[in-house]
């Protein structure tokens, strides 16, 4: 019985063993600039580069589609990736051990998209040291460690959301906003680039309550009701990302008030666009994750390299709406 | 030698009116180790508690070291120098040794901020070899034996610069080997010139260890005797001698040959129970009797399935039952009321009704879930009549009840069910007089009926009172059995109740 | 204790339980009266069907979660086990293609079989409840997201499925009566829970085991079983709760859920049922449920910020277990 147990260990420290030197044999090709790594040894000579991503979370089909952009600029380039991130946007500590553990497999670069960048630049400044060069993806690290950073100009699409906003409902009355989160980078560029363009361009529209659903689309529903409660004569909303907007989908049709109230979105998913393909929803701001994970992926492999990089990689976004949803470069940016 | 450490003086203490401790007096002498001895529920405990500020007396005044003290709490008697070794061990398990000595009282190192662990082996060690004990300090309490353990609680106690130290049942838990060891730093304590209070019901070890024995009985002091002047039976006659229940003992005697009910073979679980073996017979009373710790309610609870068992067999109505748990045991006809009507009795916040049904809810149903409240209300009026439980309705919560008129609910509980078998345990505890005889007719006219009885019982009183055969346990075993005929004792009862084996 | 101060004592019991009961009542009436006054937009028939709408779903969490507090126990699976149940109503009727009731039977199953689960590791194995349902808490987390792919999934295809939450049966009887199904959903399981806990064994001995479970045991009910059947019946609550939350949301959402349980535990307790057990009511969760969300509503329609919100329900969930304290020292 015991030799049995014994054999069973042997097997799983075998296989253990050959899963973490994956493709040290079949890939002998890139050998040269992996040499280049500062803490690499000799026997890591045959290795492929290998870029942990580590995103804000994972769940979420942003996060999916940041994922398939970047698995494609892994293959195309031929390095190793892995995808991960905190189940909850809230749970920076377990970001911060995926960093952790990240760094100690010593890895080529490293993408990471900080749910909290003052929390991470201990852990950023070990990376530096360890000459493992990051780059920023999503929303920046306010640190000058990360070479470059891979993003929406989120501040600048929410402008664009507010222009669009003033432009439907005639330039004057009262809006809201549900936002997804008060702490975060995206939340809080999202809201005042909102925020600021309407009270810099639009006197004459006022922005009545701001109120805040974590990206639960529940709560966003019950918490936009209630705005549309207490202000009736509420002509806009603004939800910052597509939990957020669904929530304020979700409440406008309850309340029926669909035409009534002009809804502007963030971000894609099934639910906004069939939204704004039945006109419940006037349009909506979307990011290019596609685009960030494969930039993400081909800055690291670049700074691995050793080759420069811009310090900061526009991903690019959309607006899309029901003129242009059927396009071929729109419909390319966006997920269900 | 007689310079007196401690003197207590016309104590008294009532709980809720109840007389706990009457004009008590107790006096401990400088070097002495003096017993205090006397049946469950005598005042020993009470005064101890007294003594060690767990309890503030009604009245009386306590001398210590030939000053009145008050002693507020047991801090205060900690600093005193009174400390009580308890029964169950009150040491924390997955720490070292040291740590429990010191605990509250660790050395300190670096402004006070960093316990100073070695220096606190240290001192230990010092402790451990001025009582000639082979410990190290750094080891886990739960590592050691019962006995050692036990050890490191006195030393602990004397860490404290004791003056008085209090054991109670010091050797209930501790095999031949290590009441010898107990016994050995008794006698250094002794020398030392600290005083012992041994509380015990272990005659044999009285009469060895201890210089002088105090009885008490109901509450009451009865007499301080020199040890050696005094034979085990005068103690044990002192013990139980109040005025016996003179009762009619002529139909006490049941035909031998009545049907068996229930019979248990060879009952065995670890540290508990020894071979137990009875038979109960229909309508017949059996009374166990013996002191707290006898394995009187293990035997119940294993019989009920509330415990399980290593060995033995169980028949009822002579064939074999299995019983796995109390509601198997119930399907067979089974009833328990427990000693613990408080923990394992009642539901105190829930209603009459609710109580005295809730053994049989099951068969008040329609369609197996709906509750037939009617039927459940009409049957525990039935019960509230029959017993005569003073309640203003069946919609009283059982915890506004008075603790008789609970047991009469409890009872009333096994009564709707109609269990052929009952075990009582402790039937009239915490209960005034009259409840007392209501009970003792119930359970006559059960018997009477074709019940079966199991009575557990501490007062010996009772036992002789009721039972028409009586078995006596100790230590797990059954160290006697005999007919409630004119030669059946108190004193006979309390020589097998002390009957240690081995 | 004579025959008289028995009868004192219960009267003055009986008007302090009662006063309790009130008490709680008059606090979810006051928040009414006090809201209305504050704004003018609160006491709108269309905003008070909206906060009932928003206490539908976790005030069916809550009412499953009274069962197994009653108990003495816990549940904090039922945040995740509502959006696995949601999550497989959503494969069941969207991807395997299965007529809508089936769906909900099979979602509603999904629930039992996890409060099952639940209550064999807690009955049989004697895992503490707060550990078992932790771990069920989890499990049930991770398999809605394996199971669905880590993405929603739309009812879009199911009109029908949708009505189940905000269409209006009521509404279609009597014109211009537009509460929605789920608010009729809710009130109807909570008039069964309420049979449930009061008329039916599964009541009584769900009361007896936490008020003195080893008596009960003692007194040879199997409650190693029972036990099984309480956590099943608070699993099946848990599934009808999933179900209202994805008809509402069209969409099985599998990250939904997490952090549900907490509020659905807060709202037992404000409804005055006992953490130790042994006591509550169907009525007191209802009421304690209506009580966070008009809170929240309320809070809302005067643009008090977020953050604040959730202070003052900590400070009410303080004040309700306080209030209980207090109630139990005086009893």
């Amino acid at each position: 019985m015991r030799k049995v147990w014994m054999m069973a260990a042997l097997v799983l420290v075998v296989f253990i063993s050959a899963c973490s030197s994956n493709g040290g044999s079949n890939s002998p090709t890139n050998a040269p600039e992996s040499t280049k790594k500062p803490s690499s040894e000799a026997t890591e000579k045959t290795e492929k580069m290998y870029v942990p991503v580590i995103s804000k979370g994972f769940q979420h089909q942003f996060w999916q589609a940041v994922k398939i952009g970047a698995e494609k600029a892994a293959a195309e380039l031929n390095v190793d990736i892995t995808f991960e991130g905190p189940e909850s946007e809230s749970q920076v500590d377990k970001q911060l051990e995926m960093l952790q553990v990240a760094l100690d497999k010593k890895p080529s670069a490293i993408g990471f998209a900080a749910l909290d960048s003052q929390a991470s630049i201990p852990l950023l400044k070990k990376a530096k040291d360890a000459g493992i060069p990051v780059i920023a993806f999503d929303s920046g690290v306010d640190s000058d460690i990360p070479l470059s950073t891979v993003a929406t100009d989120n501040a600048v699409a929410a402008g664009v959301a507010a222009d669009k906003m003033a432009e439907l409902i005639g330039g004057e009355g009262e809006i809201a906003i549900i936002a997804h989160d008060q702490t975060s980078r995206t939340g809080i560029d999202r809201r005042d680039g909102f925020k600021n363009r309407i009270e810099e361009k639009y006197p004459n529209i006022k922005i009545v309550d701001i109120q805040y659903g974590g990206g639960d689309h529940l709560k966003s529903t019950d918490a936009a009701k209630a705005i549309m409660q207490a202000y009736p004569k509420l002509k806009g909303f603004f939800g910052t990302n597509e939990g957020s907007a669904i929530g304020v989908i979700n409440a406008v049709m309850e309340a029926k008030a669909v035409g009534k109230v002009t809804v502007i979105g963030y971000d894609s998913g099934k639910a906004q666009i069939d939204a704004i393909k039945n006109g419940t929803m006037a349009g909506a701001i979307s990011q290019n994750p596609v685009g960030i994970g494969y930039e993400t992926v081909k800055a690291a492999v670049a700074a691995a390299k050793g080759e420069t990089v811009e310090p900061a990689i526009d991903s690019g976004f959309v607006w899309y709406d029901k003129s242009n949803i059927d396009n071929e470069d729109v419909k390319a940016v966006l997920y269900e | 030698m007689s310079e007196s450490l401690v003197q207590m003086e016309g104590i008294v203490k009532s709980f809720a009116g109840v007389h706990a401790l009457k004009d008590c007096r107790f006096d401990l002498r400088l070097g002495e180790v003096h017993a205090l001895v006397g049946e469950n529920g005598a005042g020993k405990s009470t005064m101890m508690k007294v003594l060690t500020g767990v309890y503030q007396m009604d009245e009386g005044r306590i001398l210590y070291q030939g000053e009145e003290v008050r002693i507020p709490d047991t801090r205060a008697a900690q600093k005193k120098g009174i400390s009580m070794i308890h029964q169950e061990m009150n040491l924390a398990a997955d720490l070292t040794v040291a740590q429990n000595i010191f605990i509250g009282k660790e050395p300190r190192k670096a402004l006070k901020l960093f316990l100073d662990e070695k220096e606190m082996n240290r001192q230990t060690s010092i402790l451990l070899r001025q009582m000639n004990l082979d410990i190290d300090p750094t080891t886990l309490v739960s590592k050691l034996t019962v006995a050692k353990q036990q050890m490191v609680e006195i030393i602990k106690a004397i860490s404290y610069d004791s003056q008085v130290l209090i054991m109670d049942e010091p050797t209930a838990a501790l095999s031949d080997a290590e009441i010898e060891e107990l016994f050995k730093i008794i006698v250094q304590l002794r020398a030392k010139g600290v005083g012992i209070v041994y509380i015990s019901h272990r005659m044999a070890e009285l009469k060895r260890i201890t210089d002088r024995i105090t009885v008490m009985r109901d509450g009451s002091y009865i007499d301080t005797v020199a040890t050696a002047d005094t034979s085990i039976d005068k103690i044990i006659s002192m013990m139980v001698g109040r005025e016996l229940f003179q009762s009619d003992k002529t139909n006490r005697l049941k035909d031998e040959t009545s049907e068996s009910m229930l019979e248990v073979r060879n009952l065995n679980r670890r540290n508990v129970l020894h071979n137990v073996s009875f038979t109960l017979r229909k309508g017949e009373i059996l009374g166990v009797a013996g002191l707290v710790g006898a394995g009187r309610t293990e035997v119940a609870r294993a019989i009920f399935g509330a415990d399980p068992l290593d060995s033995g067999e169980i028949y009822v109505h002579g064939r074999k039952a299995r019983i796995n748990g109390p509601h198997q045991a119930v399907k067979h006809g089974i009833g328990y009321l427990s000693e613990d009507r408080k923990h394992f009795g009642c539901l105190l916040e829930m209603d009459v009704s609710t109580n005295a049904t809730l053994a049989t809810t099951g068969r008040f149903t329609r369609a197996g879930f709906w509750m037939n409240e009617k039927r459940m209300n009409e049957v525990s009026t039935q019960i509230v009549e029959e017993l005569k439980v003073k309640t203003p309705s069946i919609k009283q919560k059982l915890k506004f009840l008075s603790g008789g008129n609970q047991q009469k609910v409890i009872i009333g509980k096994w009564l709707t069910r109609d269990c052929d078998i009952l075990i009582f345990d402790e039937p009239t505890r915490g209960i005034d007089i009259g409840a007392k005889s209501e009970i003792y007719k119930l359970l006559e006219n059960l018997a009477a009926a074709g019940k079966s009885i199991i009575m557990i019982s501490s007062e010996l009183p009772e036992i002789l009172r009721l039972s028409h055969r009586i078995i006596v346990m100790c230590e797990g075993r059954i160290t006697g059995e005999l007919m409630n005929d004119h030669l059946a004792t108190q004193e006979q009862i309390m020589t097998y109740a002390t009957d240690r084996i081995g | 204790m004579n025959k008289t101060t028995v009868v004192e004592q219960k009267s003055h019991f009986a008007i302090k339980s009662g006063l309790q009961q009130l008490l709680v009542f008059g606090s979810l009436i006051l928040l009414v009266i006090f809201f209305s006054i504050a704004s003018d937009n609160f006491f709108h028939f269309s905003n008070l069907i909206g906060i009932l709408l928003s206490t539908a779903v976790i005030g069916v969490l809550a009412l499953g979660s009274t069962f197994v507090i009653i108990t003495g126990g816990i549940d904090l699976s039922v945040g995740t086990v509502m959006t696995l149940s949601a999550v497989m109503t959503g494969v069941f009727i969207t991807i395997w293609g299965l007529p809508i009731p089936i769906g909900i039977i099979g979602g509603l199953l999904t629930g039992a079989l996890c409060g099952f689960l639940s209550g064999f590791t807690i009955a049989r194995l004697g895992i503490p409840p707060f550990i078992a349902t932790l771990a069920m808490m989890m499990i049930a987390k991770g398999l809605a997201l394996v199971i669905s792919g880590a993405k929603p999934i739309y009812f879009t295809d199911n009109e029908a499925f949708m009505e189940i939450s905000l269409g209006s049966v009521l509404g279609d009887l009597i014109p211009g009566f537009d509460i929605p199904n789920a608010v009729l959903i809710f009130f109807i399981v909570a008039i069964l829970g309420s049979i449930l806990l009061s008329r039916t064994i599964v009541g009584r001995y769900n009361f007896a085991i936490g008020s003195n479970e080893e008596a009960t045991r003692l007194s040879g009910i199997n409650v190693r079983n029972w036990k099984i059947v309480i956590y099943t019946i608070t699993g099946v609550f848990t599934g009808i709760a999933g179900i209202l939350m994805a008809s509402r949301l069209n969409t099985a959402h599998p990250s939904l859920g997490a952090g549900y349980e907490l509020e659905a535990i807060a709202a037992v307790i404000i409804g005055g049922t006992s953490l130790s057990g042994g006591k509550g009511t169907i009525l007191g969760t209802v009421i304690g449920a209506l009580i966070m969300s008009v809170l929240t509503n309320g809070l809302r329609i005067m643009s008090v910020p977020q953050e604040w919100q959730t202070v003052v329900v900590g400070f009410v969930i303080l004040l309700a277990v306080y209030a209980d304290i207090l109630r139990r020292r005086k009893a």
